[in-house]
């Protein structure tokens, strides 16, 4: 039989037992170890005697411990594995993406299960230190939540526990436990209490009380989004947490409505996690190079892998009230990449469209906390509550408490937030109806003039809404603009930039948003814009087949 | 490549050094379940037979504290086996039997089946046994799942090679390497423990 098979080769055994052959020594050896019994045999001879095999086979067959995944024999099933064992190219990555942090959860909770200590207490699953286990209440990126009781205290805790595959490295055990440590150091009642931290032993847990009650993600979930006064209250009390954390020097880094805790029945509150997000960062980027939880709430300096300060909590902060006002989140996109960029890049859907029923200054508070520039925002966390609770106290009593002043100021400014919203919106799609244009010339010619139109439009409407802003927005700019297509692409510098309205300057006001048609109301001009903007939808629609080319091509091509 | 035990001491003999916590953890985290479950055979309750196995467990850190450095590696683990096993046998034949009285017969028969049985191959027994599972743990990551599911099917659960091809999509070949891979890697993960020198029976 060997003679037949010209591939037999004793080094590819040893060299598939440390799987030291390149990928296409492994398929050939793989093929070949399909029709050649001797190199079967030998190969198992050399992993292991035979009464290796038949130990393995008693010693670990009994042991429900590790149990095969049943998704993976699931997928499998499925055919979205391929048969070869190389498969990983990014593609591959992207669609699996959900799929595999689902995957890596449901193992770190068996996992986690399978460490523990039997209990002879039949209504536990078992033992971690001094704690029965009573069952699994949460999962997620970096970890299990485990409700326990304490025998010496009889008081149920909820321990969460780092995931055993995280925990195998040293720097991320290490920053779970001093994470957990400052974390214990705020005391604050809108903040969860550790009562403990162990980070010897297989699995590194802290001990927390236990809350009876839902996430704010599960409530919005299921109840939609809330009502003025909730959310109000509810943002009252992150806000305090955060400043009492913040005034340590601590900061959340992965504020999310899953980690507000609403206490059963009250309106109150208590914030998980403090700090956890870095250490699973820490540890799951170098396990995986996937980003560890969700980024739909994170700050855009968080986004760019910037230094974050205590201001990225009140980012994130405006994404969780914005998704109690709307039950939406702020930023939307399909892959994790595409949210990170919108997070940078894009303004959320104006809350009074989705809901109408929210207090235009409630959304200006909500405005000013997405600032994308940190130096915009409000400062601090304290800032913000004191703010809030003014708000709050203005919503029960509107005869007796006036608004705030700074709210007012804001509202000032968002009557004209929601205009240079509007031509930033103009402008972001015009950028990817540009980028489009730029690297895809050949077909581009008539729909570059439509573009050039729309972009001395908003150019327009820039000039005629702040007729005094020279500073902002210079007139040379967009005449040059209009007279050469290939510099379309400049369009967004300056509808990105701050315009400021002089006081004073004539012109009427009336809050606008994206319809053109509310910005005009001169008939003329409307209707051209109208046209204007249908171009622009039949543009973006042959958009949706074409990726945005990369911000440096375009940077390229510029003339 | 098997790490020869010049690069990479077993866990039996790190543990002679007694700043290396992580290998007592290990070693600890292997015994404790050991002692824990020959304690129960005995008839202990849970929360002494939890009291025993900490209590063994010091008894071998006062006990290795206790060694003094000797050039021959090797004695240092069989040593240490002996202790271990000692230290188990005294605290199992000392505790006071705490079992119920009652119940049926058949449970005392197999109670005392198992006070019958040889105190030191039992505690082998259940020490290897232990120290597979925690090498399987402990490599189990190492593998995609599909290559590990393919390794328990074939070489644990005892599925044939074309149930495994079905269930899991790969190639017959794929499976061979793969459970092979991992069998090869499991050997050597057990040897961590003592570098395979036969302490343990087969």
């Amino acid at each position: 039989m060997n003679n037949l098979q010209p591939t037999c080769d004793p080094r590819h055994i040893e060299g598939c037992l440390n799987d030291s052959l390149s990928d296409e020594e492994r398929s050939a050896f793989e093929a070949h170890l399909e029709v050649c019994p001797a190199c079967r045999a030998a190969l198992e001879l050399s992993a292991g005697q035979p009464d290796d095999w038949q130990r393995i086979r008693t010693f670990l067959s009994s042991d429900p411990a590790l149990p095969l995944h049943g998704a993976q024999l699931h997928r499998a099933h499925s055919g979205s594995l391929s048969s070869g064992e190389v498969g990983h190219n990014r593609a591959d990555l992207h669609s699996t993406d959900s799929e595999a942090v689902e995957d890596a959860q449901r193992e770190a909770v068996d996992s986690v299960l399978s460490h523990l200590a039997p209990t002879d207490d039949p209504r536990m699953l078992g033992r971690l230190g001094g704690y029965e286990i009573a069952g699994v209440v949460g999962r997620g990126g970096m970890g299990v939540v485990l409700k326990a009781l304490d025998p010496a205290l009889n008081r149920y805790v909820a321990i969460k526990v780092l995931a055993p595959q995280l925990a195998t490295s040293g720097a991320a055990r290490q920053r779970f436990a001093r994470e957990a440590r400052a974390a214990a150091s705020v005391v604050h009642e809108n903040v969860v209490a550790i009562h403990g931290v162990a980070d010897s032993g297989p699995l590194p847990y802290f001990v927390m009380p236990y809350l009876r009650g839902s996430s704010l993600q599960k409530r919005l979930d299921a109840h939609g989004p809330l009502g003025t006064s909730e959310i109000l209250r509810v943002a009252v009390q992150i806000a305090a947490g955060l400043s009492a954390a913040h005034a340590q020097g601590l900061v959340h880094r992965d504020i999310k409505p899953a980690n507000i805790m609403l206490e059963d029945g009250v309106e109150r509150l208590k914030i998980t996690d403090f700090g956890l997000a870095r250490a699973a960062d820490d540890a799951s980027l170098t396990r995986t190079g996937i980003i560890a939880g969700t980024p739909q709430f994170m700050s855009p300096e968080q986004a760019r892998g910037e230094l974050v300060d205590s201001r990225s909590d009140l980012f994130s902060l405006g994404s969780v009230m914005y998704a109690m006002c709307t039950g939406r989140l702020p930023f939307r996109a399909e892959t994790s990449y595409g949210t990170l960029q919108r997070i940078c890049d894009a303004q959320p859907q104006s809350i009074s469209e989705i809901n109408p029923e929210i207090p235009s200054w409630l959304v200006a508070v909500i405005g000013q906390l997405h600032e994308k520039n940190p130096d915009a925002r409000f400062q601090t966390a304290q800032e913000v509550t004191h703010l809030l609770e003014q708000c709050l106290a203005h919503l029960r009593q509107p005869d007796v408490v006036p608004l705030p002043a700074a709210v007012i100021n804001l509202i000032e400014q968002s009557k004209r937030t929601p205009t240079r919203r509007a031509a930033g919106h103009y402008a972001f799609h015009l950028r990817r109806a540009a980028s489009f244009l730029l690297s895809d010339r050949i077909r581009a010619v008539s729909v570059a003039t439509a573009t050039c139109a729309a972009v001395a439009f908003v150019t327009a409407i820039a000039i005629r809404w702040w007729p005094s802003t020279e500073t902002a927005v210079s007139p040379a700019a967009p005449s040059s603009v209009a007279n050469t297509p290939g510099s379309a692409a400049t369009v967004p510098e300056y509808a990105d930039e701050p315009i400021n309205r002089q006081p004073g300057s004539a012109g009427p006001f009336r809050p606008i948003f994206v319809t053109p048609s509310a910005i005009w109301n001169d008939d003329g001009i409307a209707s051209e814009l109208n046209q204007l903007q249908s171009d622009i939808s039949r543009l973006e629609s042959r958009l949706e087949d074409h990726p945005p080319t990369p911000e440096k091509t375009r940077q390229e091509r510029k003339p | 490549m098997s790490p020869s035990p010049e690069t990479r001491p077993s866990l039996l003999i790190r543990l002679s050094d007694r700043s290396d916590q992580a290998a007592w953890q290990e070693f600890a985290s292997i015994y404790t379940p050991v002692i824990y479950r020959l304690a129960l055979r005995k008839g202990l309750q849970h929360a002494d037979a939890e009291d025993l196995s900490q209590q063994v467990l010091s008894a071998i850190a006062k006990a290795i504290d206790r060694w003094q450095t000797d050039p021959a590696r090797a004695k240092f683990r069989t040593w240490l086996h002996r202790v271990a096993q000692n230290q188990i046998i005294n605290a199992l034949t000392r505790a006071a039997p705490d079992r119920a009285v009652g119940g049926s017969t058949v449970m005392s028969n197999l109670n005392e089946h198992s006070a019958r049985m040889p105190d030191s191959d039992l505690i082998r027994l259940e020490l290897r046994r232990e120290v597979f599972r925690w090498a399987a743990n402990r490599i189990r990551h190492e593998f995609r799942s599909v290559t590990w599911n393919a390794f328990w099917l074939t070489a644990v659960e005892n599925a044939t090679i074309e149930d495994a091809v079905q269930r899991l999509g790969l190639s017959s070949g794929a499976v061979y390497a793969a459970r092979s891979r991992i069998m090869r890697r499991l050997k050597e993960k057990v040897c961590e423990f003592d570098d395979g020198e036969s302490e343990l029976p087969s």
